[in-house]
């Protein structure tokens, strides 16, 4: 694939760039939009699921038979069916579909023959035990309550590096011990580099348990018609095709095919990248019954089914010159992995690994890191996908790096930043970086946040007992990842038709939860066709309509995706564009397209319309250049060109593709009587590369950002000393409101990405990842002068009173 | 479980059904009326994706029992738009892009719309009072502030 293969633009074209209105508002408006809970069909059921009311216990009892009959009850499955029932298997592990390689490998993992019910034992609260499908979803709520379960609770391992140690109890006995995975990673001598530094900077730095919350919870509902042996699956996925062939790995009826539609998605966030217990649960509550199947998650359920994320230890240290210049980096990585359940958590775990660098230049780097298996619910992917924590870690560093040597945080960063002229620059453990202006964007965001004008005053409001901060970070998100072993093999598929009346149709093989694909498909199809933006339809989201694909995640549509279109879109022009050649009797140079025509540049009334054109294509064959085929649909696949599958000389590959940044300055000032902190200003100067709609990239980047916050300031999962989640409902677990999310001040900078026909890079994650080390920074700056260290997320007002009272001898100010 | 007889208006048309007495509105709306246009987000009157009016006031319809309903008036997100034409709060909703993945957006717009119905000239601060029972994970709110405020400058020229 080279890029003259796609469209070149002229000024005159201006559909691309603009803040388009999204096409896909409407419907979303007015309520018509059908998401997962608003499937409904004829004769339908509703499934409840019976959960683990234990975070650790052996399954002694599972008795259905009262739930069974009930009023309105029709089917039930238990965890000894999963072998009774002969044509089930375990769930594969995702996205690590195949295992042998990974037995003995880098890394290393370990498998289990998870059910989709538990068989003998539970690991953690909320894992499902039974289901029970009835006509009437408050019957079977009843039914639920009627389940007759006993447990024999053991004791539950919830602390990663207790996990760890020799006489923890074992989550899983034949593992001999917690450890489900293991990961190291290197590049360059880190020994060298550590005896030549003048200092060796250590710490220890921990990231809270939090996830993405989409306001939607998950849904699924399944259709199996026995005639046809086809099992239809509306599902609230971002990975329809993935979970499609997952669903007939597990569910091996011989020849049954799965067909899975993406309804519209309220949300993704990565919590709906993983593959669930429920995908196939109500599949096989469908079979049985012979009737759809509906299964809504409660929002209390999707607090312990649904993938928690970042949960780390960090021991990091690193060598650093006396000038500031950091020469090498080791970290030991722990992660909580929780139940480590096949929700594709292992993968975001080794992410984590490839990335504590972040945007600096050190090329003397290794880290290894640890999945430690314990009695919370399974690890999976969040916005941030296992780049949020090491990006929390090494901004953390910095700004303690810049304390031991009295300096400014932000002349440490100056000084070990990626030059902007080493860009595509290749990182110590093998990601290409694709471009980048490190020093210019934070340079911007110190002007935006009077950065030194700031300090100044600080020290005035200081005076008057003030407890006022600023902080900043530059982080990296590396996005458009790819993965062996799956469908997130690097590459994107598009089908494009245009039909005699010049209406275009775009088939995508990734649906999408809520960036605007369908928009901004149409700005790139619209805008190479040269036809109304409004003549374009896009369908998403069907694995037997579209193409076959991974899905919407990492943040890679704008990379990958728009490169699938522009390359769609410009092997259908160069065929309107040869076929009028041919019924105008010229050739393709002599020929420019516009408005709706194509048109002789010499002599533009020499022209045909679109629908002419087409109307050859499908209806006067014979009038097509010899050995052309009939009609105008094509198929495109674009390969991602800054992937890396083979290792280089040092064992190297390279899975993601474009790696967006966003320098953030934080000011912040605390409440040293409740510990609450407020944010006076945010700051965010954000680079991804050209912008194809400025206003969805802001929206999401904004939206980001007041996640980011969310992880920054309130949001953990937590935990009792038994395993029980302290919070499961939006009551005790606290997403920002607008009432804590401030107006922040954007700013672009735009490096275009060289690898992709638009120069995009992926948009949507990097906000979600800044505010934990930027509000961080800021705080530890305002409580300064009480000499207070900040080590973990959130900075909840009850963690920040207790460092308070720690050095004021618990006393309120 | 004993049965009731309830008649609710929703949206100008009477509905009635024998619902059972521990029947949420919302599934009244979703399943009995077919309006699945109101959302559910939470199950804790946290989230307000389920908002619609109760004879005029904004409630969370989760957390409200079909049954108290009973001869009172109901309007969801489907009566906002006047045949084809989208009603100022939704037309600002989407010229400022106020929703991304679109879940929230029904309780936001009922919350918006109960606001302005109070309040036509409200200030960035009050928006943000207004909306603070709503909860959004795609926008950070800005887009959906930046809507109300354009939907009441629209609503007040229209007057």
């Amino acid at each position: 694939m080279t890029s003259s293969q796609f469209v070149q633009l002229t000024e005159k074209e201006t559909l691309i760039g603009r803040s388009v209105k999204r096409k896909e508002d409407n419907e979303k408006l007015v309520g018509k939009a059908v998401f997962g809970a608003d499937v409904k069909f004829k004769n339908m059921l509703y499934a409840g699921i019976y959960r683990s009311p234990y975070a650790h216990a052996i399954i002694r009892k599972v008795d259905l038979s009262k739930a069974l009959k009930m009023d309105g009850i029709i089917a039930g499955l238990k965890g000894s069916d999963m072998t009774a029932l002969g044509y089930l298997k375990p769930l594969s592990p995702f996205p690590f579909q195949s295992r042998d390689p990974f037995r003995r490998g880098n890394p290393r993992i370990k498998f289990f023959d998870h059910y989709c019910l538990a068989t003998d034992k539970v690991r953690y609260v909320g894992e499902p035990v039974a289901a029970i499908a009835g006509t009437d979803r408050y019957l079977v709520e009843d039914a639920l309550e009627a389940i007759e379960a006993e447990f024999e609770p053991l004791e539950p391992v919830l602390d990663s590096e207790e996990a760890l140690k020799k006489d923890s109890p074992l989550l899983y006995n034949d593992w001999g011990d917690n450890r489900a995975l293991y990961f190291h990673v290197s590049g360059g001598d880190v020994d060298a580099a550590m005896k030549k530094a003048d200092i060796i900077v250590k710490e220890k730095i921990y990231s809270g348990r939090f996830t993405g919350t989409p306001i939607e919870p998950r849904s699924v509902v399944a259709d199996y018609d026995a005639p046809s042996n086809l099992l239809s699956v509306w599902d609230s996925t971002q990975i329809p095709h993935n979970i499609a062939r997952l669903i007939q790995q597990t569910i091996d009826l011989p020849g049954m095919k799965a067909r899975v539609f993406q309804s519209r998605v309220g949300g993704g966030f990565g919590q709906k990248w993983g593959f669930y217990p429920e995908e196939i649960i109500v599949p096989l509550l469908s079979i049985v019954s012979r009737r759809p199947v509906k299964w809504v998650e409660t929002r209390s359920e999707h607090m312990v089914g649904t993938a928690h994320a970042r949960e780390q230890v960090h021991e990091v240290e690193a060598g650093v010159m006396k000038d500031g210049r950091i020469v090498g980096i080791r970290d030991h990585i722990v992660a909580n992995a929780g139940a480590a359940y096949p929700v594709g958590g292992l993968a975001s775990i080794v992410t984590s690994a490839f990335f504590v660098p972040g945007a600096y230049k050190i090329q003397d780097y290794e880290a290894d890191i640890t999945a430690a298996a314990t009695n919370k619910t399974p690890y999976g992917a969040h916005r941030g996908f296992g780049k949020a924590e090491p990006a929390y870690v090494i901004e953390r560093l910095v700004d303690i790096i810049a304390d031991r040597l009295s300096m400014d945080p932000s002349e440490i960063r100056f000084r070990n930043f990626i030059p902007p002229s080493e860009f595509p620059y290749v990182s110590a453990t093998g990601p290409r970086y694709d471009s980048g202006n490190y020093p210019e964007a934070l340079r911007q965001a110190m002007s935006l946040a009077d950065y030194w004008g700031f300090r100044q005053k600080q020290k005035e409001l200081r005076e008057q007992g003030r407890y006022v901060g600023i902080g900043m970070a530059l982080v990296v998100e590396p996005s458009s990842s790819t993965r062996m072993g799956s469908y997130n093999a690097g590459y994107y598929s598009v089908r494009i038709r245009m039909d005699p009346d010049a209406r275009v149709f775009i088939f995508l093989s990734g649906g999408e939860e809520g960036q605007g694909h369908i928009t901004t498909s149409s700005q790139i199809a619209g805008e190479i066709l040269q036809v109304p933006f409004d003549d374009i339809h896009v369908v998403e989201g069907d694995t037997l309509a579209c193409p076959v694909g991974s899905g919407s995640y990492s943040s890679r549509f704008s990379v990958v995706g728009t490169s699938g279109v522009f390359g769609a879109a410009g092997i259908l022009r160069d065929k309107i564009l040869a076929i009028a050649a041919a019924l105008m009797k010229c050739s393709v140079e002599e020929l420019d397209l516009a408005s709706g025509k194509v048109f002789r540049k010499a002599r533009p009334d020499d022209s045909l319309t679109m629908q002419q054109i087409a109307q050859a294509a499908y209806y006067e064959v014979f009038r097509l250049p010899e050995g052309m085929e009939p009609g105008l649909e094509m198929l495109y696949h674009y390969r991602d060109p800054n992937i890396q599958f083979q290792s280089d000389e040092r064992g190297r590959v390279a899975m993601f593709s474009s790696f967006p940044y966003d320098a953030e300055i934080a000011i912040t000032e605390v409440d040293i009587n409740t510990g609450f902190v407020k944010i006076v200003k945010f700051v965010s100067v954000h680079d991804c590369g050209n912008m194809l709609n400025p206003m969805i990239v802001e929206g999401q980047h904004t939206g980001a950002l007041a996640h980011g916050i969310g992880g920054a300031l309130y949001e953990e999962l937590a935990y009792d000393a038994n395993g029980q989640p302290l919070n499961t409902t939006f009551k005790d677990y606290l997403l920002p409101t607008s009432m804590e999310v401030p107006e922040f001040v954007l700013s672009h900078l735009i490096t275009p990405n060289p690898f992709t026909p638009g120069g995009y890079k992926g948009a949507g994650e990097t906000g979600t990842i800044g505010p934990p080390p930027a509000i961080s920074n800021s705080v530890e700056d305002a409580l300064k002068p009480l000499g207070i260290k900040l080590r973990k997320t959130p900075l909840s007002p009850v963690y920040i009173k207790s460092l308070i009272m720690e050095k004021l001898g618990g006393k309120n100010v | 479980m004993s049965k009731i007889n309830i008649t609710v208006e929703i949206n100008g048309q009477k509905k009635s059904a024998e619902v059972e007495g521990r029947m949420l509105l919302v599934h009244f709306i979703r399943e009995s009326a077919g309006l699945t246009g109101t959302h559910v987000g939470c199950d804790s009157t946290n989230c307000g994706a389920c908002a619609v009016l109760l004879d005029g006031r904004a409630v969370k319809s989760c957390t409200v029992l079909a049954a108290q309903a009973n001869g009172r008036k109901v309007v969801t997100v489907e009566s906002l738009s006047d045949g084809g034409k989208l009603h100022p709060i939704q037309s600002a909703f989407l010229e400022r892009h106020g929703l991304q993945c679109g879940y929230c957006t029904p309780g936001m717009l009922m919350s918006a719309y109960w606001l302005l119905s109070r309040n036509p000239s409200p200030t960035e601060e009050e928006i943000r009072k207004g909306i603070a029972g709503n909860l959004c994970r795609c926008t950070g709110y800005q887009g959906i502030v930046d809507s109300v405020k354009l939907a009441a400058e629209r609503m007040k020229e229209a007057k």
